[in-house]
């Protein structure tokens, strides 16, 4: 399977200021200093092996929503943040292109505003004959997604759109098969909770879905639950929005989880492979790349045995698990 | 890497406390360096100074095991400082922006001194 990133930043959308892009060019002229380019296929080039991260692109500012792409029926996506206008506006592409149908299957973590947010804008529930199954550990998930489009917040009231909209509440503790997944979820600590979910290929491949997360300081003996959940995963998106020191000073309660408690929990469920996600909206891309690299330089110091390979989820990646 | 048991030493100087373990904190040693941790944070002197010079290495559980310890020297009114971070630890209190929430000091006597 193919996770793809449509959204990674945390609790509220960002986009760059016209100096922060103009920034980055000026750093990218001075790093080529000089040098000339016969095509723009060499000049990307320049930029795809030469440039850092953080100057010749951007993590983005979409907030949550990543694709569990299995490359043919119906979707998978977590989340309904602000990434999803782009997801599906590209799901209609590949429907018509490779002939998928219009089936989606959404896992919510949970209700707050930044995880369901592009709804609204998710075209295809405005067509007749789509078909979509939000699926969450909240009974009440329905509620949240018609009230963020009664007349007071938006425009368009949600009995208006026209795909066949279904809502199916799940439970922790068991296993469902949902298309051609093996799914299960887990309940975390969070302002009206949250939830996890771990999912399942039919070739064993694990990926799972832990944002907006924290990991409480005096319930740290829980915590051997979420590695259970984490085990042996090939691939965990994990929240990682604040550093340890802010989890347990001024944003403590805030919901979130750090770095290098993300590194701690996979190294212990020995997990292959951790991907950074739910950046801090405050946070330049700078910022996130020097995380990145501090991140990665824990896992170093703290490595037992076998490596834990680090990445840093940015919109618009898609990694093979 | 691997885990063994902790040893602790410790003793009074003036005001403070000085607590040294030594050993690696992981998940096999956190709950039990909490725990006599908490006990140590206890003794209620004006410092408690914390020798890290013995300490290899400290997991997310280890750092969040001195947060827990100084709420409860708190109590009392006791601060505690982090003393002579090897290399390794020093590291780690940086990439945890523990260093923002901790005195940590190169000597045990800039620890008694702040």
């Amino acid at each position: 399977m193919h996770i793809r990133f449509w959204g990674t930043r945390g609790s509220l959308p960002v986009a760059p200021h016209a100096s922060t892009i103009a920034e980055k060019v000026s750093r990218a002229l001075f790093a080529a200093n000089g040098r000339s380019f016969a095509s723009e296929a060499a000049a990307r080039a320049f930029v795809e092996g030469e440039l850092e991260f953080a100057v010749g692109k951007t993590y983005g500012g979409a907030t949550s929503c990543v694709e569990i792409d299995l490359g043919a029926g119906p979707f998978v996506i977590c989340d309904m943040g602000s990434g999803l206008r782009e997801f599906g506006l590209d799901s209609l592409r590949r429907c018509n292109a490779e002939g998928r149908p219009q089936e989606y299957h959404f896992f919510l973590s949970h209700l707050h505003w930044d995880h369901i947010m592009g709804f609204p804008f998710f075209v295809p529930a405005f067509l007749a004959g789509a078909k979509i199954v939000i699926h969450a550990g909240h009974a009440d998930a329905e509620e949240a997604l018609r009230r963020q489009q009664e007349e007071i917040s938006f425009p368009v009231p949600f009995d208006w759109l026209k795909a066949d909209i279904a809502f199916r509440t799940l439970e922790t503790g068991r296993e469902y098969r949902i298309g051609r997944l093996d799914v299960s979820l887990i309940e975390q600590h969070h302002s009206h909770s949250s939830y996890g979910y771990r999912f399942r290929d039919d070739r064993g491949k694990v990926a799972v879905y832990s944002t907006d997360s924290e990991h409480k300081i005096d319930l740290m003996h829980g915590e051997a639950d979420v590695v259970g959940f984490f085990e042996a995963a090939d691939l965990v998106v994990c929240d990682t929005m604040y550093s340890l020191a802010d989890t347990v000073s001024m944003k403590e309660d805030w919901g979130h989880s750090s770095n290098i408690v993300a590194v701690d929990l996979c190294h212990a469920a020995r997990a292959q492979r951790l991907a950074l996600f739910h950046h801090e909206p405050t946070y330049s891309d700078a910022d996130i790349q020097r995380m990145y690299r501090e991140t990665i330089r824990y896992e170093e110091l703290t490595r037992d045995d076998a490596p834990l390979e680090v990445i840093c989820a940015h919109d618009g990646l898609c990694i093979e698990v | 890497m691997g885990s063994g048991e902790i040893a602790w030493a410790f003793e009074e100087r003036g005001n403070a406390s000085l607590v040294a373990p030594a050993g690696r904190v992981d998940e096999a040693t956190a709950a039990e360096f909490a725990e006599r941790l908490s006990k140590f944070a206890e003794t209620c002197r004006d410092t408690m100074i914390l020798d890290l010079e013995g300490i290899a290495y400290m997991s997310s559980r280890g750092l969040r095991a001195l947060t827990l310890a100084q709420r409860r020297a708190s109590e009392c009114g006791t601060t505690i400082v982090l003393a002579r971070p090897n290399p390794t630890m020093r590291e780690i209190l940086a990439i945890s922006r523990y260093d923002r929430i901790f005195t940590v000091t190169e000597t045990i006597e800039a620890a008694q001194d702040d």
